[in-house]
């Protein structure tokens, strides 16, 4: 169906390509993270049997097989080539990715007898995150684990009473008669 | 039938259609059966079109436990999901459950739709959902809408996520202090500009020029 | 000029690692370092994503290396490793945060043709490039970018040339779409 290599970029396309041929450069510290990976690695040695094994499978040859004979011919290989792998390279893990950030709620309510964090992030379920109070003090805190995200909350105080996070932005109202706040956690999924 | 007999099964029937609403997700169990049915359908019709049903759950649960109206409850959620249909349609189908639900609550705010598809070009391929959520803090905070929108579309192209949290703790101190709103977010953008350190080096960081 | 110009330098590079000599793929590294970077960043969008799919194709590479059949292609070979974290980048990507849909975002493209201010040239692109299909922006990348030749476009992605030819051409005809609206002189 083709001729020729007839797709010489004309007009924008062309500029694109000249655009995105210019030069990226990543973080200067990508050798070195490199090589030391490579490093905690078992060195190559001269002459290794793995390498051996694979550029003979690698060769191509020509012989005359048996039906039979081509079976465990291709038993064995097969045998030799998983063990390889096996004994070769393991993937590569990837780096984990998606924390979890530590959050920190405070409300200042010295008499209170109870406060709790209630929003998104536990269903709204009124008594699944209490704040504590260090004794005596009216600094009530709790640190929470959340992912990126945009969660809504707000305080329940003494089991009955909300009230919103006066250091927080406000969520908008949805008319529920009482208001939110909204904590955004930053970071990639 | 006796009326007695209709009406135990006519409230049977609503206990079955409930049950197999409230089957979709034991949290809307919470609420009373015909708001359960109300939400379960709304949350059903979210994830046939591919929207994020947790956030329609989360604000249905939000209002079982501030104890709100079913009628308030129902209102609410359908309100967010005609909201994500719209953010999707202004950021395109690749848009994540997180950047949809920032988005959400900016256009709930009064963010038009335009905004949002300009953020996605000056953005490009980076997450949108904290310049979504700056967007919505801002104007939750008194900014009028179409300035917070101009305030983070000036700054699109050249902050990283952790100076637009920056950015809008910059602009809540001032707030605080007494400024105007308005006036707390353009200056702000103006020192946000020409200080920050610019996000990839190299790369172009020119506004674009507004036409007349 | 293509991947793998120096290939004598390479190959001699090669045989040193094979015989033991660990610290002389650091020479490899430098010397591939920013060909895999520009790749994989047009085709992730993303510099850390980019960042980990070099590092990880890097130290695949020195791991397989035995198996390069032969080190004066190592580049093109490396190229074919990175290739390959590219699209296992992506998917992983995908999967974690993308909101599954089919339908075009025809809309998207009218709300962007209709925009009145003049944009930046590399977002356009950025944006433009993002709305390919991935094997549409490989295919346009490899050819268009890294000037790969049809044939070594057809042994790093496993796809035949006739595809690979298609797959160009669609690609350009899809970016000339896109940036038709935004494209003034």
């Amino acid at each position: 169906m083709f001729e020729r290599d007839d797709d010489t970029l004309t007009d924008v396309t062309a500029r694109v390509a000249a655009s995105l041929k210019a030069a990226v450069r990543l973080d200067a510290a990508l050798d070195a993270r490199v090589m030391a990976q490579v490093s905690a690695l078992p060195a190559h040695r001269p002459g290794g049997w793995l390498g051996r094994a694979w550029s003979w499978l690698r060769r191509p040859r020509t012989f005359a097989l048996s039906p039979l004979a081509g079976l465990a011919a291709a038993a064995s290989v097969a045998a030799i080539v998983f063990l390889a792998a096996r004994l070769g390279a393991p993937p590569v893990g990837a780096p984990a990715g998606g924390d979890r950030t530590p959050v920190q709620f405070l409300l200042v309510a010295p008499r209170a007898a109870s406060v709790m964090l209630v929003g998104d992030f536990n269903d709204w379920t009124a008594s699944a995150t209490p704040l504590r109070t260090a004794a005596g003090g009216g600094l009530w805190t709790v640190t929470v684990p959340l992912a990126p995200g945009r969660y809504r909350y707000a305080f329940v105080v003494d089991g009955k009473r909300w009230q919103p996070d006066p250091s927080a932005p406000p969520a908008p109202d949805d008319e529920f008669g009482s208001p939110s706040s909204v904590v955004t956690v930053g970071g990639t999924l | 039938m006796t009326a007695l007999r209709t009406a135990a099964l006519a409230a049977g029937l609503t206990g079955l259609l409930a049950a197999q609403a409230a089957g979709q997700d034991p949290r809307l169990e919470r609420l009373d059966p015909d708001t359960r049915i109300a939400v379960a359908g709304l949350v059903d019709s979210a994830r046939a079109s591919g929207l994020p049903a947790e956030a329609l759950i989360d604000r249905a649960l939000e209002g079982a436990a501030k104890q709100a109206p079913a009628s308030r409850i129902i209102s609410a959620v359908t309100t967010l999901l005609s909201n994500l249909r719209d953010v999707r349609a202004a950021l395109g189908a690749s848009a994540t459950a997180p950047e949809l639900e920032a988005g959400a609550s900016a256009i709930h705010l009064g963010v038009r739709p335009a905004a949002l598809t300009r953020l996605r070009v000056l953005r490009a391929r980076q997450p949108l959902t904290i310049a979504l959520s700056v967007m919505a803090d801002l104007t939750a905070r008194g900014v009028p809408a179409d300035s917070a929108a101009a305030a983070v579309l000036a700054l699109a192209g050249s902050l990283r996520d952790d100076q637009f949290l920056a950015f809008r703790r910059s602009v809540e101190r001032d707030i605080e202090l007494g400024a105007p709103p308005a006036a707390a977010a353009s200056s702000s953008v103006r020192l946000g500009a020409g200080s920050l350190p610019m996000s990839n080096g190299g790369t172009s960081t020119s506004m674009p020029p507004r036409r007349p | 000029m293509g991947i793998g110009e120096g290939m004598s330098k390479d190959a001699e590079l090669v045989r040193r690692v094979l015989a033991g000599d660990a610290a002389a793929y650091g020479g490899l590294v430098a010397q591939y370092r920013d060909r895999l970077a520009r790749y994989a960043v047009r085709m992730l969008g993303d510099r850390s994503d980019a960042e980990e799919a070099v590092q990880d194709a890097f130290v695949r590479a020195y791991r397989s290396l035995p198996r390069c059949d032969d080190p004066q292609r190592f580049g093109p070979w490396l190229f074919g490793i990175l290739v390959n974290r590219c699209r296992t980048s992506y998917a992983r990507r995908a999967r974690r945060e993308r909101v599954v849909l089919h339908d075009e975002s025809a809309s998207l493209v009218a709300a962007v043709a209709s925009t009145a201010e003049r944009l930046d040239w590399e977002a356009e692109i950025a944006w433009a490039l993002d709305r390919l299909d991935p094997p549409y922006r490989e295919a346009f990348l490899l050819r268009h970018v890294e000037d790969l030749s049809y044939d070594e476009m057809a042994t790093l992605t496993g796809a035949g040339v006739s595809a690979l030819k298609m797959r160009v051409l669609r690609a350009c005809e899809r970016l000339r779409v896109l940036l038709k609206e935004t494209d003034r002189v």
